[in-house]
């Protein structure tokens, strides 16, 4: 062929590619007119390029040899062992070679025969082979492939004889058979409770990883064996690609499953807890489809730079791996007989928790035990509290959720508020003794909160916003002592920090020292003060106190009227959120009033589109619908999702408010489906832009979870309820489940009479953390 | 590195044209490392310095196989066709000779059980590949470097545009082209079991 028709040939054959196979067959007769011979060529390397699939020549020819380097045939001639005739390779790789074999005496039956590779012995690697066969032997245990019998061929090349298995890898099996998140968990805690055996006889498998945990179906059930038990220690080099070959000789692990201490270099004691790791990291891969670490990312990087990753970072929790959108995502999703949203709520919460503490980089945090790992799979599965979050609620909070998104803003606020305080000061007392002493207390102030707690705990300079604010809160009582006025409003702002934390007692604490203190130094019309005490009734609210909210608020709300004036807009900032107050108390008339005047207020003095005037337009709906003017409440809140959506777009707090609410709305009207797309519409951009435990998401999956259950969605609806309440649900909404109109079809179900309880005794930790 | 490369490349480079195995082993990932890299610095273009070093020894490495006076490098475009070609020899040198040492000579494949992290792959007899990539290099010469660049010196489409110096489109067309003709070849004439 010339170069200009295979030219010609290369551009066709592109381009049909290009298309789907339906059309290829039209755009052929023009590419190609008369030509046949072209046609025909054309068509064969089509054909030739579906054979080839995506995997002919994808990974280079180095890296597939590297994978496998050195290993050269290690079976005898005339492939015979002892009683074993070997029949048929079934595998190769960095630890030696994997024979099916024929055992002939004393019974006929099929093994499978491992060669451990011989290069890497030296006489203590054999002594150690010695003792490690009698341990393998004396295992038992349903979920751990037998180990009958080890020696050594007459020119010395070891070998293990083991319980033949064949069956697929326990990822593999998972997706084939499209096993839920719930029975993929049953089928784990089989593996954790056989790691937990081998344990016991003082085995570390130190290699655990899907490759080795095979699964077979005994009576029509799924049953794990593990295989390779014990045969990494001290005998594999393991070669993860071109960079790990200069540490060949000391074992590693398979990347991905290799803990943080397996690659600390140099540190051989790796112990039980070291499985534990690589349990976690199986579990994750079988809830999101993939691995803690990127290894695609590993092998295009130098192999030190993934040891530190591994030693110093933290991987995502696993339901931030699914995503909800994308083929991939789908495809997991289906592989575990679910929608990619369902799969990212399912994941989020306990079953995050449970995998990041068996993922955790410090061997003490990790469960101690694999039976305590399946201990905690056990109780996510009886729907009861798990220890990995119990345990580490505050630790975790303080690493994953609240991190990124609060960091910055309160650093930035706390040292803005000083920042401002001395400026506005020193305008006033220019260069005064008092100036001077006000800027060294704040120098102080700031110097001593960064220093925060024992220097052991911290890594790096990952000091989290959470810490500054706890010792922040701590050392404002002494730290500024000298100055109430700037104390005061310290401890105003770091109240509204827990606010907007959702930190209700805390926030309650600083704003009570605050006005005490305010109202001393400069008196209770004061501005500040009077503010404190705005904030003070709202955090009232949030915790359900209802009537000691609406006592403070109306009595701001005179102080306001009279000191700021009716139409300034903390005035009317106090009546919204008094009328919120009324509304919850069922005194709907008296809200709906206050939320009108307001609302005509806004609408005059700030314009119709304006943030609050939507804020005011969003309660006037909710206290409608409260008092079931039902289609009043529908018009002026789609009204107002409507500016919303245009002002604001969809992923801001007013947007998804009115979504909620309109969702509300819908389903007191009975249009069970709207409100359900509207409540999973809110929870998704919830999770994705606050967080998933903020309490505002955790409100939007109790709603939910009425809609489902009203709509028949039972575990669904537990599931989620569940999750709400292990997931920042206000105090306020723990201690109303009971009541809920929407769960009455639940009374009487064991497990809700759990969940309500469980909601009580969070509702009172709530409130008096 | 500790060692001085080019001695460490000279040694095993003797070794391997005597005979012995285990230096082709120790070899190959030596050099391949070297070629990634300086690929990788090509694309990123950053530190000069260091891609003169490697590509001191990817050079000293190609001059001692195949016992040739110092090649002129006409662009790196030239260097890495060369570099490549050298990976191509090793490779196909390496599998022949394991191939060999297996029962009744079997095929030349490489292959892959525990490397989880490389994705699922079946077998691929490198001789055959070597045999077929000859028989294109006649049709169609850019692309038999296109994959010689991609699947004997593993570096990506990306960085093969940027080292020949073609639109991304086109390594991609060429690349696709080349599987499809390549798969075809070896299907036709299968020159094991």
């Amino acid at each position: 062929m010339n170069s200009e028709r295979w030219d010609r040939t290369k551009q066709i054959l592109e381009e049909a590619l290009r298309l789907a196979s339906g059309q290829r067959s039209a755009y052929l007769d023009s590419a190609c007119d008369a030509d046949r011979e072209l046609r025909a060529e054309v068509e064969s390397l089509i054909a030739s390029h579906e054979a080839a699939g995506s995997q002919f020549l994808a990974v280079a020819a180095p890296d597939l040899l590297l994978a496998c380097s050195g290993d050269s045939d290690m079976a005898p001639l005339n492939h015979v062992i002892g009683h074993y005739r070997l029949v048929e390779e079934l595998g190769r790789g960095g630890m030696g070679q994997v024979w099916l074999a024929e055992q002939m005496e004393p019974v006929r039956r099929d093994v499978a025969l491992k060669l451990v590779k011989g290069g890497m012995f030296d006489s203590s690697a054999l002594e150690r082979f010695q003792s490690e066969r009698q341990s393998l032997a004396i295992m038992d245990h349903p979920s751990i492939a037998k180990v009958f019998d080890a020696g050594a061929t007459p020119d010395g090349q070891p070998y293990f004889v083991m319980e033949y298995v064949p069956g697929a890898s326990i990822t593999e099996y998972c997706d084939q058979k499209k096993l839920k998140i719930p029975e993929r968990l049953e089928l784990f805690i089989k593996v954790c409770d056989g790691v937990q055996h081998a344990h016991q006889k003082a085995i570390i498998h130190r290699d655990l990883k899907p490759a080795n945990i095979l699964v077979v179906e005994v009576d029509g059930k799924p049953v794990p064996r593990i295989i390779d038990f014990g045969l990494a220690k001290g005998v594999t080099p393991y070669v993860l690609g071109e960079a790990q070959c200069t540490l060949a000789g000391s074992f590693l692990g398979t990347p991905g499953y290799m803990s943080p201490e397996q690659a600390d270099s140099g540190a051989q004691d790796v112990d039980t807890r070291t499985d534990v790791y690589a349990l976690g990291a199986i579990l994750y891969v079988l809830l999101s489809g993939s691995l803690p670490f990127e290894t695609e990312k590993w092998r295009k990087q130098p192999l030190h730079e993934n040891l530190r990753q591994l030693r110093e970072e933290d991987p995502p929790p696993p339901s931030t791996k699914t995503g909800t959108q994308g083929e991939s995502t789908k495809t997991t999703a289906e592989a575990r007989g679910t929608e990619p949203k369902q799969l990212v709520s399912l994941l989020r919460g306990d079953l995050d928790w449970i995998t990041m503490k068996a993922l955790e980089r410090d061997r003490v945090q990790r469960y101690a035990t694999p039976s305590e790992l399946a201990a905690d799979c056990r109780r996510y599965l009886r729907h009861e509290p798990v220890q990995a979050r119990q345990a580490s609620v505050f630790y975790r909070m303080q690493k994953y959720v609240r991190r990124h998104r609060i960091g910055v803003a309160v650093v930035g606020m706390l040292a803005a508020v000083l920042v401002a305080f001395s400026v506005a000061q020193s305008v006033q007392l220019r260069r005064t003794t008092r100036e001077r002493n006000r800027a060294d207390r704040i120098a102080q102030f700031m110097t001593g909160i960064f220093k925060v707690s024992d220097p052991n705990e911290r890594v790096g300079n990952s000091v989290t916003a959470r810490e500054i604010l706890d010792k922040a809160a701590q050392e404002i009582e002494t730290g500024l002592a000298e100055d109430p006025e700037l104390q005061a409003r310290m401890m105003h702002e770091m109240g509204k920090a827990y606010l907007n934390l959702g930190l209700y007692a805390r926030a309650q604490s600083l704003f009570e020292k605050s006005i005490k203190v305010g109202i001393a130094a400069v008196g209770e019309e004061n501005r500040e003060t009077v503010l404190t005490e705005q904030d003070l009734g709202w955090t009232l609210f949030q915790q359900g106190r209802l009537v000691e909210a609406e006592n403070l608020e109306r009595r701001v709300l005179d102080t306001q009227r009279r000191v700021f004036g009716p139409g300034d807009q903390y005035t009317l900032g106090t009546m919204g959120n008094l009328a919120s107050t009324l509304c919850e108390e069922n005194k709907c008339a008296e809200a709906e009033q206050l939320n009108r005047e307001v609302l005509q207020q806004q609408k005059s003095l700030l314009g119709p589109e304006a943030h609050y005037t939507l804020v005011t337009m969003d309660n006037l709906s909710v206290v409608l619908d409260h008092e079931g003017k039902l289609a009043e409440a529908e018009k002026l809140e789609r009204e107002t999702l409507d500016i919303q959506l245009r002002v604001s777009g969809l992923e801001k707090l007013g947007t998804i408010s009115s979504m909620i609410n309109l969702g509300d709305i819908e389903r007191d009207l009975g249009h069970d489906e709207e409100a359900e797309k509207l409540y999973r519409q809110a929870l998704e951009v919830e999770g994705r832009v606050l967080g998933p435990d903020q309490p505002e998401t955790a409100e939007t999956a109790y709603s939910l979870a009425c809609v489902l259950v009203r709509r028949g969605q039972i575990e669904a609806g537990l599931s989620l309820l569940r999750q709400a309440v292990d997931h920042g649900l206000q105090a306020r909404a723990d201690l109303g489940i009971e009541k809920e109109p929407y769960f009455e079809s639940l009374h009487g179900d064991p497990r809700f009479a759990a969940l309500v309880a469980h909601a009580k005794e969070r509702a009172s930790a709530r409130n008096a953390n | 590195m500790e060692r001085d490369p080019p001695n460490e490349v000279t040694l095993l480079l003797q070794g391997w044209r005597n005979g012995d195995r285990k230096a082709l082993d120790t070899l190959l990932p030596l050099v391949y490392k070297e070629l990634r890299r300086l690929a990788h610095f090509q694309l990123q273009r950053e530190r000069p310095d260091h891609t003169l070093q490697s590509a001191a020894l990817v050079h000293e490495a190609y001059l001692r196989l195949i016992g040739l006076n110092p090649p002129q490098w006409e662009s790196r475009t030239h260097f890495f066709a060369i570099a490549a070609q050298l990976m191509r020899q090793i490779l196909v040198d390496y599998a022949r000779r394991h191939g060999a040492a297996k029962r009744g000579g079997g095929a030349h494949k490489l292959c892959l059980e525990d490397a989880t992290a490389l994705g699922r792959q079946n077998d691929v007899d490198v001789v055959s590949v070597d045999d077929a990539l000859t028989a294109l290099a006649k049709i169609d010469p850019r692309q038999s470097r296109i994959v010689e660049l991609r699947f004997f010196a593993g570096l990506s489409l990306q960085e093969i545009s940027e080292v020949l110096e073609i639109a991304p489109a086109t390594v991609q067309r060429d690349w696709t082209a080349a599987r499809a003709w390549l798969h075809r070849e070896i299907s036709r004439n299968p020159r094991h079991e």
